[in-house]
């Protein structure tokens, strides 16, 4: 199996240093042969955790509470309140 | 003897006859931390004020012969993947490097709902993708047995820090092995537990069907200790399970009287380094002389985990890690042409090769014309794995093997070879794909001074059965931590 890694690379939003593609692909290579032995099934039944199913909790209102500077202060760009992000609509 | 060398269980009864206080517990641990992490380099962050008024409010709390929690008073350090209020929380990466979570994991909740003083956050392999520690964005953390090695990883500050006695207990997450292979090369206890067990909410998500949260500790009694804090139902976790918990400490027992004790050949085969074998082989021999019943027991699918668990944990991260866009938290690259090339900037810069090869498998095995090949299959092969862990557990009540292949290698040894390093959690691995609990001690030393380690694996939500069989072999053969 050969990978493209030009095209993972763009479906992942990551570039790779030209330095660094060869060995990228290699390991790359190497990776996806070992994944790749796996058994042969004839079923094309489902899988499903049927002995543990999620719980979904109640549709209820979240009454945790954050202040919106609390909310921001994590984020790179701020302005008034907003992030601030490159502009997308012409 | 420092107090520091003690383990909770003892401090905890120190701490209600007043031979010590909280305080001088934290004021210990942080010495052992002032003398030794310039060489060791657990932590990536120190939370030294808060632990100390953490300490205060506990000794406020025995002062006033108040009925305190088990775990009250003795300081606790924490992964640096789960979320602290107000608390840098990076993932050992320069995304995350200056973030600071607005919210407490629910985990760390139960933590200060019994006032455990939290010591600091733990440096582990970035995003918990490793098995050395060795990708952590900020530094190297060496194994206190021997500095010339790695800790293990990725949960390896975690356990560098407990073996070091720069914290008594830890807590650290384990995906396919993260707590218990780092607590095999260290020479302390670390236990994985059954999935849904302990609540994920404030866990960054690594592999979300795989990722648990566990202690490690320098005994069998303080692993059962922290377990029953941090294991609760929490509607949080839609995966958590709403199950009675907190009674591990309680009921350990060391009989193990009649413990059907299922060897799987598929574990002691090619790989697995003789002395290991040898080693473990003698353990399992010992609990045999000691009342319990050896039955040979067949793992076939063994040989397909390390590949099913790539396929799944890279899956499932590189759709996890899509949220690290520069946007509303973490890193943004400095400079961008446009939206899109301020994703890639920011990704390109913010991840290490490790992170980038791990969401390039998962985005390779979900792309088009490649899922039914990859994801689908390993999904198949995962409950042909669960069907085989089922069948065992007819036959016995517990699985012994190894915890690891090889003992802690030398720093740098495997890093440029990714396939080496992941061979690393073939006897860890398969207990992740099937959510089982599985507890790792040490229970020899090998000829170069190096932890070796027995894994038990037990059944779904039986956390018990396998820690008395450890806390049985401890007092066998006495404390190695």
């Amino acid at each position: 199996m050969n990978i493209d890694i030009k095209h993972i690379s763009k479906l992942s939003r990551l570039e790779i240093e030209e330095d660094k593609i060869e060995k990228f692909s290699n390991d790359m290579q190497e990776i996806v042969k070992m994944v790749e032995n796996l058994p042969e099934f004839d079923s094309v039944e489902e899988v499903l955790d049927k002995n543990y199913t999620m719980k979904l909790r109640e549709d209820v209102a979240v009454t945790d509470k954050f202040k919106r500077e609390e909310l921001l202060a994590n984020a790179p760009f701020v302005e008034s309140g907003c992030i601030v992000v490159p502009k997308t609509v012409e | 003897m420092r107090i520091s060398d003690k383990t909770a269980s003892e401090l905890s009864k120190m701490l209600r006859n007043k031979e010590c206080s909280s305080v001088e517990i934290c004021q210990d641990v942080f010495d052992k931390i002032s003398e030794n992490e310039d060489d060791i380099k657990a932590y990536v962050t120190l939370n030294k004020e808060n632990a100390f008024e953490t300490a205060k409010k506990a000794d406020e709390g025995f002062g006033n012969g108040e009925d305190m929690p088990v775990l009250a008073g003795i300081p606790m350090s924490v992964k640096d993947n789960i979320s602290t209020k107000g608390l840098r929380t990076t993932c050992s990466s320069k995304m995350l490097e200056n973030y600071v979570p607005p919210f407490d994991a629910t985990v760390v909740k139960n933590i200060e709902k019994n006032i455990v003083p939290v010591i600091g956050k733990t440096n582990m392999d970035e995003f918990a993708m490793g098995s050395s520690t060795e990708t952590s964005y900020f530094q190297i953390t060496k194994n206190p047995r021997n500095t010339e090695c790695v800790p293990g990883g990725s949960s390896g500050g975690a356990a560098a820090s407990v073996a070091s006695k720069e914290a008594i207990v830890a807590i650290g997450s384990d995906t396919g092995g993260s707590i218990r292979q780092p607590a095999a090369f260290c020479g302390v206890v670390g236990l994985k537990p059954t999935y849904g067990s302990v609540s994920r909410y404030g866990l960054v998500a690594f592999a979300s069907s795989l990722d648990q949260i566990g202690p490690i500790a320098r005994s069998v009694e303080d692993t059962a200790i922290l377990q029953d804090v941090i294991s609760s139902y929490d509607t949080m976790d839609a995966t958590s399970c709403d199950m009675p918990y907190g009674n591990l400490y309680r009921n350990l027992s060391e009989n193990i009287k009649g413990l059907k004790i299922g060897i799987p050949s598929e574990y002691f085969g090619e790989g697995i380094d003789d002395e290991i074998k040898t080693n473990v082989m003698n353990t399992i021999k010992i609990l045999e002389k000691n009342g319990a019943e050896i039955v040979d027991i067949s793992l076939p699918s063994t040989k397909y985990a390390i590949n099913t668990y790539y396929i799944l944990a890279s899956a499932e991260a590189s759709s996890n890690l899509s949220r690290f866009d520069g946007v509303r938290y973490g890193f943004r690259a400095p400079e961008y042409k446009d939206l899109n090339d301020m994703y890639v900037k920011t990704r390109s810069q913010g991840f290490g090769d490790e992170v980038k090869r791990r969401i390039m498998l998962g985005t390779f095995v979900l792309s088009s014309g490649f899922y039914d090949a990859y994801y689908k299959k390993a999904k198949k092969t995962q409950q042909l794995i669960i069907s085989e862990f089922n069948d065992a557990f007819k036959k016995c009540d517990i699985i012994a093997t190894p915890t690891t292949p090889t003992t802690a290698f030398k720093i740098g040894a495997n890093i440029n070879d990714p396939i080496k390093m992941y061979y690393n959690d073939v006897c860890t691995v398969p207990v992740n794909i099937a959510g089982l609990p599985a507890v790792s001690m040490p229970c020899a030393y090998s000829s170069d001074k190096l932890p070796i380690s027995i894994q038990f694996i037990g059944k779904h939500f039986d956390e018990q059965t396998i820690l008395n069989a450890a806390y049985s072999l401890e007092k066998i053969i006495g404390n190695l931590c």
